[in-house]
C-alpha cells in the first residue's frame, strides 16, 4: 500500500488536479517504496504500449444517395423536432398564443347570461305562441312592405305631377311665344295707312 | 488540439445537416481509433471491422441528438460500447451481461489461426490482458490506449466514476504483476 498522501495511480493516470499533483511529486522524490511503485506503473504502461494500433483494413466512408436523402424541407422539419430547445420554444409560442387568445374569445360571451340549452327553449314555447309569432311577423313584413310601395307610390305620383306642371309651363310658355310671333308678322304685312295728297 | 477540437464540432455541425462529406472527413479521423478500440475488446478484425461500420453507421443517423458536440467522443465510444456486446449478447443471449466474454484465442487476437502479436513482449501484453475479465480489458483500452479520462470512462460505459476506478486499477494491479518483471528484464 502507498504511503502517498493522494493516490499514486491517479498520479500516474493525470487524474489529479495540478496543486495534488505536485504533492505527490515532492512526496515521491523522498520516498523510495513510492518511487519504485511509480516506476512498476511506468514499464507495465511501456508493455502495454507495445502493441500499436493497427490500421484498419478498409476505409470506411459513405455514399450520398439523392434517392435516400431528405429533402432540405424535410430536413429543416426533421431539425426543428428533433432539438429539444426549439420544441420547447415551438410549445412555449403555442402556449402563448393560447392565453392571449382565450380572455379575447371569452370577453364576447361574458356580457350576456349563459345560453340555454336550444332543446329546452324549443319545449318551452307552445305551438300557438309560435304561431302567433310567425303571423305577428308575417304581419310587420307585409306592413313594411305595404309602407314602402305606399311611399313609392306617393313618390311616383308626386313626381307625375311635377311632370304635368313643368310639361302645362311649356306648353304655355310656346302658345305665348306662337302668339308673339303672329302679331309680330301681322304687323310687318300690314302697311301703315298713307296720308291723303301723298305723291308717289 | 484546441484547432482540431473546433474543426471536428464544425465537421459535426455540418454532418447533423446532412452533408454526407463533412460526416466522411468525420470517419476518416476517427475509424483508426473506434476499430482499435473494438478490435482488442472483440479480439477479432472482422468484428470489429463490421462493428466500427455500425457504429459509424448509427452515429449518423442519430448526430442530430448529440446535444454538446465538445462530448462527441464521448458519445461516439459509448455506440461503439453498445454495439460490442449487443454482439456479445446476441452470440450469447443465456450469459449474464457481466459476464460476456468474447471468443478466447490462446495467444490474443488471431485471424484465420494467425497471431496478430508477433513480438515475445506483444504475445505477453497479449496474454495478459487476455487473463482480464472483458470489463477490466475495456477499462485498461479505454484508459492506457484510448487516453480517456474517467469522468468520459464512466459517460461510455454506464457506470459510476468509481466503479471505472476500481476496474482499472484493479486490472493495473494485474498487468503490473505480469508485465512489469518482463519488462525490467529487458524482453522487447
Amino acid at each position: 500500500m502507498s504511503c502517498s498522501p493522494f493516490d499514486l495511480r491517479d498520479y500516474f493516470l493525470k487524474e489529479l488536479p495540478d496543486p495534488e499533483g505536485r504533492q505527490v511529486e515532492a512526496h515521491v522524490r523522498a520516498c523510495q517504496p513510492c518511487r519504485e511503485e511509480l516506476e512498476r506503473l511506468r514499464l507495465t504502461e511501456n508493455a502495454l504500449f507495445s502493441l500499436r494500433d493497427e490500421e484498419i483494413p478498409q476505409r470506411i466512408a459513405f455514399v450520398s444517395d439523392k434517392i435516400f436523402e431528405p429533402s432540405p424541407a424535410r430536413r429543416w422539419w426533421n431539425a426543428f423536432w428533433g432539438s429539444g430547445a426549439r420544441l420547447g420554444f415551438a410549445a412555449a409560442a403555442i402556449l402563448a398564443i393560447a392565453i392571449v387568445v382565450r380572455p379575447v374569445g371569452r370577453v364576447a360571451y361574458l356580457p350576456g347570461p349563459p345560453a340555454q340549452p336550444p332543446a329546452t327553449v324549443v319545449q318551452t314555447i307552445s305551438d300557438a305562441e309560435i304561431q302567433s309569432r310567425v303571423d305577428a311577423a308575417v304581419t310587420k313584413a307585409v306592413a313594411q312592405v305595404e309602407a314602402r310601395q305606399t311611399e313609392q307610390t306617393k313618390q311616383l305620383v308626386a313626381d307625375l305631377e311635377d311632370t304635368r306642371k313643368r310639361l302645362l309651363l311649356a306648353a304655355a310658355e310656346y302658345d305665348f311665344s306662337q302668339k308673339r310671333s303672329g302679331t309680330l308678322r301681322a304687323s310687318a304685312f300690314s302697311m301703315p295707312a298713307e296720308p291723303e295728297g301723298a305723291v308717289r | 488540439m484546441i484547432f482540431r477540437a473546433v474543426e471536428d464540432a464544425d465537421l459535426i455541425r455540418q454532418a447533423a445537416r446532412g452533408s454526407v462529406e463533412a460526416f466522411n472527413l468525420l470517419v476518416s479521423r476517427w475509424d483508426k481509433r473506434v476499430y482499435n478500440y473494438l478490435l482488442r475488446i472483440t479480439r477479432n478484425r472482422e468484428d470489429a471491422l463490421d462493428l466500427t461500420q455500425d457504429v459509424f453507421l448509427k452515429a449518423y443517423q442519430n448526430l442530430r441528438k448529440l446535444e454538446d458536440v465538445g462530448r462527441f467522443s464521448p458519445w461516439l465510444y459509448r455506440i461503439a460500447h453498445n454495439e460490442a456486446y449487443s454482439m456479445f449478447r446476441k452470440r450469447r443471449p443465456e450469459a449474464d451481461v457481466a459476464e460476456l466474454e468474447p471468443e478466447a484465442t490462446e495467444n490474443g487476437i488471431t485471424v484465420g489461426g494467425s497471431p496478430v502479436f508477433p513480438m515475445e513482449l506483444g504475445l505477453a501484453v497479449a496474454s495478459a490482458l487476455e487473463r482480464l475479465s472483458p470489463d477490466q480489458r475495456e477499462a485498461v483500452v479505454l484508459k492506457i490506449y484510448q487516453g480517456f479520462k474517467f469522468e468520459e470512462m464512466s459517460e461510455i460505459l454506464g457506470c459510476p466514476v468509481s466503479t471505472v476506478k476500481s476496474r482499472l486499477y484493479t486490472a493495473l494491479e494485474l498487468l503490473k504483476a505480469e508485465l512489469a518483471p518482463i519488462k525490467t528484464r529487458g524482453v522487447s
